[in-house]
């Protein structure tokens, strides 16, 4: 078991975060006393910790907690001054945010890149030619650039 | 007298030495390189041309049963669900790799990089078909079509009033495909992907070191079954159109995904038969040949490089020597003749507690040696031997661009990609197989289906957009 900080003296199973892959290192406070703990988890890991820091100011509170010897009363995400609201988003490394670009490995023009002109034919039909000079003339002159610089391949 | 049993180069046919080998072959690749000609598909005549199919698919594997007709020539026609397309669209590898517009109605959406390769050549329609306002462009498309392929659960077209019970009153020579998970019998409204498919045909089950040597049961890393699947059915497929040309009558294909996986089991299944003996996985070895298979080397290829793939997976390599004499030889190369004298024969070999010595030596012995070493070496001896290759070393082989296999495509609506496509099916000298563009935006056809094709309005196309009909 590595995502909790089991609090001796209130009894209290203080779950971290939702993902086994954290890698954090501060200090949380239980949700059922006033104990602060350090921690330093590495993928998951309790690397270090988990130490009492009496005293010290928190970083974060825990995300849920229960006690499982008192009948699992739970203090719910978003208890406030106990637990961390938790919104349901994973890190931001992993929503997903699209990567531009607009060339290719070789240095052509590919439309890796939004927004981008809407079609020109009724119900979203659209021709067989991506007119990029016209579409798109600041990615065309790029492209110019990037031609005389010799930074265009063929393979 | 001559020995009979002896065997002469001389009485062999074929040519007698390495000036005779180059004066017989080159013809024959000037040949090759003339009538397969990589880069001039476009100018030859179309196998499939004048079939027309339709397309109601999803994901990789039927959608790519489709895709082989569309390279050979066939138009294709892809129906997705209005605004949103094909839920594979949105499938991207990492989150990031989309190319833009999906649709005018979703500005900051794209298509992922997982489509590719499974909806080449197609057109793309968008239409909401269970809708009553859309049957009879429905069922126009199919009167005027070849055949289908649909991958809903079991019964859904039927209760939609579109399955080949219907259909075929409307179109007599109408080839349908259902293509699925299970099909019909105990476990009908099964869905399934392509790990379900290794999964549940048992392929699985042999696939991966076995647990002794710290091995799981594996599934491949791509949908290595959804390719497969997808392809038998375009055999099916071609199977149907020959006999529709002799009885000109269209055939129902039920196509489930765990039942062609498990023809990949080969020996598996009658092994049982006899025996009662379960296989078991035996990983990058094999069970009938020694040594024939992958061996860990100690050095990368490429310690510099940052990306991990290269720095710490550029290490193996396939090594093949199971004949007596090959194996003596990789015996001496690599310093333990030893093992040449425990294991002469074959018999000897394959046994597992010598194919883990075996492996071991050779591992012990490629322990300070980069993956191009070892394969060096051991070609240089004669002996057959193959890195690992990984994507970067496949785009930049001499083989496969000198026959087309990767090649870039200049796409018309996307721009420059790198792609295999249909050129990684085989060559063909009259009819080859051609990638024109890799997808088209949802809906991007619509009025040349809609409006040029079946003949409604201009206006009605139209109202059905704004109905979110098509």
């Amino acid at each position: 078991m590595c995502d909790i900080i089991w609090c001796k003296d209130c009894d209290t199973v203080n779950y971290l975060d939702p993902y086994y892959f954290w890698n954090w290192e501060g200090k949380i406070k239980c949700a059922g006393c006033e104990n602060v703990y350090y921690i330093y988890m590495i993928q998951g890991h309790m690397y270090k910790g988990p130490d009492k820091k009496a005293g010290e100011k928190p970083d974060i509170l825990p995300v849920y907690a229960d006690k499982p010897n008192d009948g699992y009363e739970q203090i719910l995400p978003g208890t406030p001054g106990k637990t961390r609201p938790y919104n349901c988003l994973p890190r931001h490394i992993y929503l997903g945010k699209a990567d531009m670009v607009k060339f290719s490995a070789r240095g052509r023009p590919v439309r890796g890149w939004r927004p981008q002109p809407p079609s020109t034919g009724v119900a979203g039909s659209c021709g067989f030619t991506w007119d990029i000079q016209k579409l798109s003339p600041e990615v065309w002159q790029e492209y110019q650039e990037k031609i005389k610089k010799g930074e265009v391949g063929e393979w | 007298m001559k020995d009979q049993r002896v065997t002469r180069i001389e009485d062999l046919p074929g040519p007698k030495s390495q000036g005779e080998l180059e004066e017989m072959k080159m013809p024959y690749e000037e040949y090759c390189r003339k009538v397969f000609a990589p880069g001039q598909e476009k100018t030859k005549p179309e196998s499939l041309k004048g079939i027309r199919w339709l397309s109601t698919t999803m994901y990789i594997f039927t959608p790519h049963s489709v895709a082989n007709l569309a390279e050979l020539g066939a138009e294709c026609i892809k129906v997705e669900m209005p605004r949103m397309g094909d839920p594979m669209r949105h499938t991207s590898p990492f989150n990031e790799c989309y190319l833009y517009p999906l649709h005018d109605s979703r500005p900051m959406t794209g298509t992922g990089l997982g489509f590719t390769n499974a909806n080449s050549n197609e057109y793309y329609i968008s239409m909401d078909y269970h809708v009553p306002e859309m049957k009879e462009a429905f069922y126009r498309l199919v009167k005027l079509s070849d055949g289908l392929t649909e991958c809903y659960r079991p019964g859904t077209f039927d209760r939609w009033k579109q399955s080949y019970r219907y259909l075929q009153e409307l179109n007599p020579r109408f080839i349908y495909v259902w293509g699925g998970g299970f099909g019909y019998g105990p476990k009908v409204f099964g869905g399934s992907y392509d790990i379900l498919g290794q999964a549940h045909a048992g392929l699985a089950s042999v696939t991966g070191f076995h647990e002794d040597f710290g091995g799981h049961c594996t599934k491949h890393s791509n949908w290595c079954i959804d390719w497969y699947s997808g392809t038998q059915i375009t055999v099916a497929i071609l199977a149907a159109l020959y006999w529709r040309r002799k009885t000109g009558l269209g055939t129902m294909i039920e196509f489930s995904q765990v039942q062609a996986a498990t023809r990949c089991l080969g020996y598996g299944v009658p092994l049982y038969g006899r025996f009662g003996i379960v296989r078991q996985r035996w990983g990058n070895w094999d069970t009938q040949l020694c040594v024939h298979g992958i061996i860990l080397c100690g050095k990368s290829d490429y310690p510099d490089e940052p990306n991990p793939q290269l720095k710490y997976e550029a290490r193996y390599a396939v090594v093949s020597a199971f004949n007596d004499p090959d194996f003596k030889e990789l015996c001496a190369i690599i310093g333990r003749n030893d093992l040449w004298d425990q294991y002469k024969t074959l018999q000897d070999r394959v046994r597992p507690q010598a194919q883990i010595a075996i492996y071991k030596a050779l591992e012990d012995w490629a322990a300070d040696k980069t993956r191009s070493q070892v394969v060096k070496t051991l070609t240089d001896a004669g002996l057959l031997a193959m890195p690992v290759m990984n994507d970067k070393e496949v785009y930049e082989c001499e083989h496969f661009r000198q026959r087309g296999t990767i090649r870039w495509l200049d796409d018309p609506v996307f721009g420059d990609l790198l792609i295999q496509s249909g050129y990684s099916c085989g060559l063909m000298s009259k009819t080859p197989r051609r990638v024109n563009w890799l997808w088209r935006p949802v809906g991007a056809d619509n009025v040349k289906i809609y409006h040029e094709m079946l003949g409604y309005p201009m206006s009605k196309i139209e109202e059905w957009y704004e109905k979110n009909l098509i």
